[in-house]
């Protein structure tokens, strides 16, 4: 989850880097910070670094975390022999480190090696029960072999014991919504609610579940995260604002010819309405702005 | 119904539909696929593609969402949504999977000849690496028990590209990493500056 203007700090080092601008090391510990998976360029930027020996010298103690964000670049891209190299001299530098041990467990699943894999984390498991990342990989280790209710399972375990794990929780919703198990989905969401109230993505992605769920419940209440988004939001988020405009649809359609009581008589649709004709007007392509506005007319919304 | 149905997709939907699989690699992705059915009434032919999403392809209000404003863009040319394309996020899952076949039951309710599609990532593959002469793609059909189910394994080509170059010039776009300008429906949203009609992709 990256914000907008770490998201334009990430793309500008990027191209800053492509045109031979330098910036490359800051690049690296940028993709590293927000864990994103850029890994093609982080082999490629990575490699460069490493080869250099002057460059590598330089960076002192932290060449050691970039030759394992190579190596998972290098995984990333199916280059197991950069891969491998990077591991070597890692296990040279630090023998029997458990990180280490993890890179090679990653290896291992990097190349299919799936019972080795698990062997390996097993064997590791046992002097560090309670290792997060080990733990994390066996999760993803189910789910790279495509048994992703046993991902779940893992996943469901692990955060019996580490409730505060907000990826995990991330990550178990999506595993939820990829198996159209969506109440499940939603729990995992509510979850991410309570720890963390005013992250509006948690809020958002609540309100995109009960949609989905449908029901006249769940569209009132996802109609009120919608509209929570918005407040965390100051009106920013293009998702929020559609989204109250879906909801009223929907509720409207479920609600035909039941009491006028029932029906929502609200304001909040057509200002969300409104918002969004005035952002499409200012900001999107020429002709998608009166595409807006006929669907939005479509929708009795404006 | 008598007799199936033929598909015959064009090579800038074709190509914007893999280059989209093509630049986000680490997950699902899915497009809607527009068209229209040929007086011989036999033939579908597929003449543009929306790229949709690549995150949490389950949920419904981005979907819809597209839908209905994909559906009003085309219509004014005669065209509707006449298929839905869907790649898998792993390498070696070649199924098309039930959030696929409940999204090309809502196009084939407004379609009676709707065809799903689901990415062939070892055909795709083996383009890279490479000649390849057929789509790299795999073609469903709605059967009579409402099934989706995979059409041309018994060596009948229902599915054929347009253009037979096609598979020539995506290669070429692979190489020169043209999938960086693609945009879908989820960066539209993200970012309503990005166009999802790629009006210049091919510029």
């Amino acid at each position: 989850m990256v914000g907008a203007k770490e998201a334009n700090l990430v793309e500008r080092l990027e191209s800053q880097a492509e045109h031979g601008g330098g910036g490359v090391w800051e690049y690296l510990c940028l993709v590293r910070k927000l864990k994103l998976r850029r890994s093609d360029k982080v082999l490629k930027y990575g490699l460069q670094i490493l080869k250099d020996s002057k460059a590598r010298s330089k960076l002192g103690g932290e060449e050691w975390t970039l030759y394992e964000q190579v190596a998972i670049a290098a995984m990333d891209c199916h280059c197991f022999s950069v891969a491998k190299d990077c591991v070597k001299s890692l296990q040279k530098k630090f023998p029997e480190s458990l990180r280490v041990g993890r890179l090679e467990g990653m290896l291992l699943e990097a190349t299919g090696s799936w019972e080795a894999a698990e062997k390996a984390y097993d064997r590791l498991l046992e002097d560090n029960p309670l290792d997060q990342v080990l733990l994390k990989r066996k999760a993803s280790l189910a789910k790279s072999q495509g048994n992703t209710s046993a991902s779940v399972e893992i996943l469901n375990k692990y955060l019996e014991i580490f409730m505060a794990d907000y990826d995990a929780w991330r990550e178990l919703a999506e595993l939820y919504v990829s198996q159209q198990m969506y109440k499940q989905a939603a729990f995992c969401y509510e979850e991410l609610i309570l720890c963390q109230p005013t992250v509006p993505l948690h809020h958002l992605a609540y309100a995109e579940v009960l949609y989905t769920m449908g029901g006249l419940e769940n569209l009132q209440t996802a109609k009120k995260y919608y509209a929570s988004t918005i407040d965390l939001t100051g009106g920013k988020n293009t998702r929020a604002l559609f989204g109250i405009c879906m909801c009223t649809v929907a509720i409207n359609q479920v609600t035909k010819g039941r009491n006028k009581e029932e029906k929502d008589g609200s304001e909040l649709q057509s200002l969300a309405a409104g918002v969004l004709v005035k952002e499409y007007k200012q900001k999107a392509p020429k002709n998608l702005a009166p595409l807006l506005t006929t669907t939005l007319k479509n929708m009795k919304l404006i | 119904m008598g007799g199936d149905c033929k598909y015959e997709i064009g090579q800038n939907p074709y190509v914007k539909i893999i280059l989209h699989a093509l630049k986000h690699r680490n997950s699902a992705v899915n497009s809607l696929l527009i068209g229209r059915l040929l007086d011989d009434e036999t033939t579908v032919c597929i003449t543009d593609a929306v790229p949709l999403s690549h995150s949490q392809i389950g949920l419904l209000p981005a979907l819809e969402l597209a839908l209905i404003q994909v559906e009003e863009h085309f219509s004014a040319d005669g065209l509707s949504i006449v298929g839905y394309l869907h790649a898998n996020e792993r390498y070696d899952d070649n199924k098309l999977g039930n959030a696929a076949r409940k999204i090309g039951d809502h196009i084939f309710r407004y379609f009676p000849r709707a065809a799903a599609f689901l990415l062939d990532n070892k055909k795709l593959e083996s383009l890279t690496k490479g000649k390849e002469s057929e789509p790299v793609l795999q073609l469903y059909t709605r059967d009579s028990s409402k099934s989706w189910r995979q059409a041309g394994t018994d060596g009948t080509s229902l599915l054929k590209l347009k253009e037979p170059t096609a598979n020539v010039v995506l290669k070429d776009y692979i190489l020169t990493e043209k999938w960086k300008d693609i945009v879908d429906f989820d960066d539209h949203l993200d970012d309503i500056s990005k166009d999802w009609l790629n009006p210049d992709l091919f510029k």
